[in-house]
């Protein structure tokens, strides 16, 4: 904690240290890297972190995988996660960027109570509400679709988008509203040419956030999809290390395959993840 | 009397009539199917006791027939035949030209092997039912025709019904006063009639409260000053309707509904009213001892350890890479950063997974290592210890980037000024750690671990996918015990919504002790 700059070896010193817990917390990763280009089923026989021999065979197997309709399974099911992804975006940002505005240039009575409840229920994960959500699209007869996937998701993103994306608008400057508004443009035109087009890096972060949510949920999916040609991507990487059969090499490939876009993602948002985060939770 | 009057009593008691409306026909609609199963279950029934009686069934019926006991093909030794015995003569079931209904048939005559007489209806949705009784030549098998006709709406009734309730609330105005809401309230309270009839006596209580409800809203103005404020802050309200619209349907109402279960059993697709059974239940450890782990006691002392141990390990390591990271002198400080973010980028299953094939086996990762150190091997999941060790360390590393990342954050709005100057005032770096930096780590650490608590709480897929409980349920948490009550004990979804309320007022309270505690932090500070 010190201004001044210490002693070299207590430099050198630090520097170790942190390589050391840096390669202490990659070396899970790095395993998962070696096991997708090392050939065979088996996880790790050897702590090494570098493969011995290099292979594709295993990307090469899982991508010309077909499933029981013939179709290609690792695509199929890509196609799946990324339309859930996708339309739990477009669902969400649109429904939060519109109460977000409400709740950022409006005073109504009500106001408190409604950011209240979203804070809340961003408290409470989806974990809580599966049984009653199980029982309620079984009811609806949208277990088993993907549609009834992205309603669920929807209920998750909402919430910490209405909280981000209004933190978001909050910071825009109030003389650009009180002018616009002296022009005569109506709060629709307002929120239209003004606040969207100003707050597209709040929007571009949210919309990336809730895209990763989807994207990478499990429970839910594994618990509400039954059809396998439904499956999305996290589903059927937890099958293909199920109990009777582990192909590590593919899981390896297939983690690979869906995690690397999502931490390209995630190296894009991370800078301002925090700052949502915190504003949520403190501002409360 | 004033118009306004007439036309503001009519406005309150149209609004609040047709959610009425909602609840009453929806219970109708329940109850109309309620009742055409029943008959179709008792014409299945009666029709299978005839054919087994020898005699015709009068009721038209798709399919009614003696199934004879599963005969090895000729041909293909693999495929097993049956014959059934209809009015119109014997015949094998299945073939290339046969019926669709023989397969109804084949599948219940194995169900009837299986368990014995039964009555049920058919699983496809078609509203048919199917019931098979013993005899001696096997079970005589009826499969109704379709669906049973359903009573006719009652639409006289219903205009009559109409009708009156708007007479009440007409007089109740014209009187003035304070039969206006009287007149309000017994117009709505009509409701509670066709209710009765419908849905019981429950539905029609709860009416009969709303329109109570109503009726003082009105008199006291209530729903004028509602509607009012509605109007004034029309703009904003529909901004917010979208996603208000969204979040009652998506979840005020299935939490609303995930509460209502808990009051219920399930078994068998069928919900009965037990009261508090479950959480009586649940909360006297179901019959098994403190020390065994299907016990909520036990489970809740492991989700306590659990979310405690990890919480701990998260601020501990996410401060102590914090405190580096923030050092002036590091070399490549934003690589460093980047690098141990990584595993909250990576997705959460994807980790347990990992995680899981590190420790699974003799031959694991973790276990080369210990024996490359020259250490015994571990046989991770077979003792709680161990078990719940390798939970949390997988915990542990997805975890601390968070606390790392707002701890870093906090440090950044310490001003440099004020630790050069405690500095220069000789302070030594404990000092200046316990009265600098410290005090600016709290305010926003506080809220980040109520939140981290939360999601450790929560954690399904880590105990889920790296220990899944074993050994035997002793390293499962509240939630996925829940889980199990609802996909593995045999869908018991009454104890698992039971149990998922339990945990929802855990952690209500637990914000509310830790919004206390972070708000006299921040009152605290100077």
């Amino acid at each position: 904690m010190s201004v001044r700059k210490p002693k070299l070896p207590v430099i050198v010193a630090v520097h170790a240290l942190l390589a050391i817990g840096t390669m202490a917390v990659l070396y899970p990763v790095m395993l998962v890297v070696k096991k997708a280009f090392e050939p065979g089923r088996q996880f790790a026989l050897s702590p090494s972190p570098i493969p011995k021999r290099v292979t594709l065979d295993h990307f090469r197997a899982l991508l010309s995988a077909r499933g029981s309709h013939g179709e290609l399974a690792f695509l199929q099911h890509t196609i799946s996660s990324l339309a859930v992804a996708i339309a739990t975006t477009v669902v969400g940002i649109a429904l939060s960027c519109t109460a977000a505005y409400a709740l950022s240039r409006f005073r109504f009575p009500g106001r408190k109570a409604a950011l209240t409840s979203f804070l809340v229920v961003q408290m409470f994960p989806a974990s809580l509400l599966m049984i009653p959500l199980y029982v309620l699209l079984h009811e609806l007869g949208l277990l088993n679709s993907l549609s009834g996937l992205v309603l669920v998701y929807s209920t998750t993103a909402i919430p910490f988008c209405v909280w981000t994306l209004k933190g978001y608008f909050d910071s825009l400057p109030r003389e650009l509203f009180e002018a616009a508004r002296v022009d005569g443009a109506g709060p629709i035109r307002i929120f239209w040419t003004i606040v969207l087009p100003l707050a597209r890096p709040g929007i571009a972060v949210t919309a990336l956030f809730s895209f990763m949510t989807a994207w990478n949920e499990f429970i839910l999916a594994s618990t509400f999809l039954t059809d396998e040609g439904k499956y999305t991507l996290p589903v059927m990487l937890k099958s293909s290390v199920g109990q009777f059969s582990a192909d590590w090499g593919q899981f390896a490939a297939g983690a690979l395959l869906t995690s690397l876009p999502v931490m390209a993602l995630f190296y894009v948002v991370q800078k301002y993840l925090v700052g949502g985060l915190t504003a949520g939770a403190v501002k409360g | 009397m004033k118009a306004g009057d007439l036309r503001r009593a009519l406005r309150d008691a149209l609004m609040i009539g047709a959610l009425l409306w909602l609840a009453v026909t929806a219970a109708y609609v329940r109850d109309r199917n309620k009742d055409a199963t029943q008959r179709a279950l008792r014409h299945a029934q009666a029709a299978a006791e005839l054919i087994a009686a020898g005699e015709t069934p009068p009721t038209p019926t798709a399919a009614a027939a003696i199934v004879g006991a599963p005969v090895a093909s000729k041909q293909h030794g693999f495929l097993r035949r049956r014959v059934a015995h209809t009015a119109a003569g014997p015949r094998p079931l299945g073939g290339p030209t046969a019926p669709a209904v023989d397969k109804l048939l084949y599948d219940a005559a194995g169900r009837f092997d299986k368990d014995g007489p039964f009555v049920a209806m058919l699983p496809d949705g078609s509203e048919r039912a199917v019931a098979a009784v013993a005899t001696a030549r096997g079970p005589a098998i009826a499969i109704t025709a379709g669906p049973e006709p359903r009573a006719p709406v009652p639409w006289l009734a219903v205009v009559g019904h109409l009708g009156l309730m708007l007479v009440l609330v007409g007089v109740g105005a014209v009187l003035g006063g304070r039969a206006r809401g009287v007149g309000v309230a017994a117009g709505l309270a009509t409701w509670a009639f066709p209710a009765y009839l419908a849905g019981g006596p429950g539905l029609a209580l709860a009416i009969l409260a709303v329109a109570a409800a109503a009726g003082w809203a009105h008199a006291t103005g209530a729903t004028d000053r509602a509607i009012a404020g509605v109007r004034a802050h029309k703009v904003a309200l529909s901004f917010l309707a979208p996603a208000g619209v969204a979040m009652i349907v998506l979840v005020v109402v299935p939490f609303a509904v995930g509460l209502a279960l808990g009051f219920y059993d399930h078994h068998h697709g069928r919900w009965t009213f037990v009261g508090l059974a479950n959480f009586k239940r649940i909360l006297t450890g179901d019959g098994h001892a403190l020390s065994d782990p299907l016990n909520f006691w036990f489970i809740l002392g492991v989700t306590l350890a659990w979310t405690f141990v990890n919480v701990i390990l998260h601020v501990l390591f996410g401060t102590l890479f914090a405190l580096i990271l923030r050092q002036p002198w590091l070399k490549a400080r934003g690589l460093w950063r980047v690098l141990l973010i990584v595993p909250w980028a990576v997705p959460n299953y994807i980790t347990a997974l990992i995680w899981k094939g590190m420790f699974a086996g003799e031959y694991g990762a973790v276990n080369s290592i210990l024996s490359g150190l020259g250490l015994d091997r571990v046989s991770w999941f077979s003792s709680w210890a161990t078990a719940f060790s390798a939970n949390v360390a997988t915990n542990t590393w997805l975890g601390f980037p968070f606390m790392m990342v707002v701890a870093l954050g906090a440090l950044e709005s310490i001003p440099k000024e004020l630790e050069e100057a405690a500095e220069v005032d000789g302070a030594s770096s404990w000092q200046r750690f316990k009265e600098i930096t410290l005090p600016h780590l709290k305010p926003a650490l506080g809220p980040a671990i109520v939140l981290g608590s939360i999601w450790t709480f929560n954690m399904f897929n880590v105990i889920a996918l790296v220990s899944g409980g074993k050994p035997g349920g002793s390293t499962d948490i509240l939630v996925t015990d829940a889980y199990r009550w609802a996909f593995e004990r045999g869908e018991q979804y009454g104890m698992a919504a039971a149990l998922g309320t339990i945990i929802f007022l855990l952690l209500l309270g637990w914000t509310l002790i830790g919004r206390g505690l972070t708000k006299g932090d921040e009152e605290a500070r100077p």
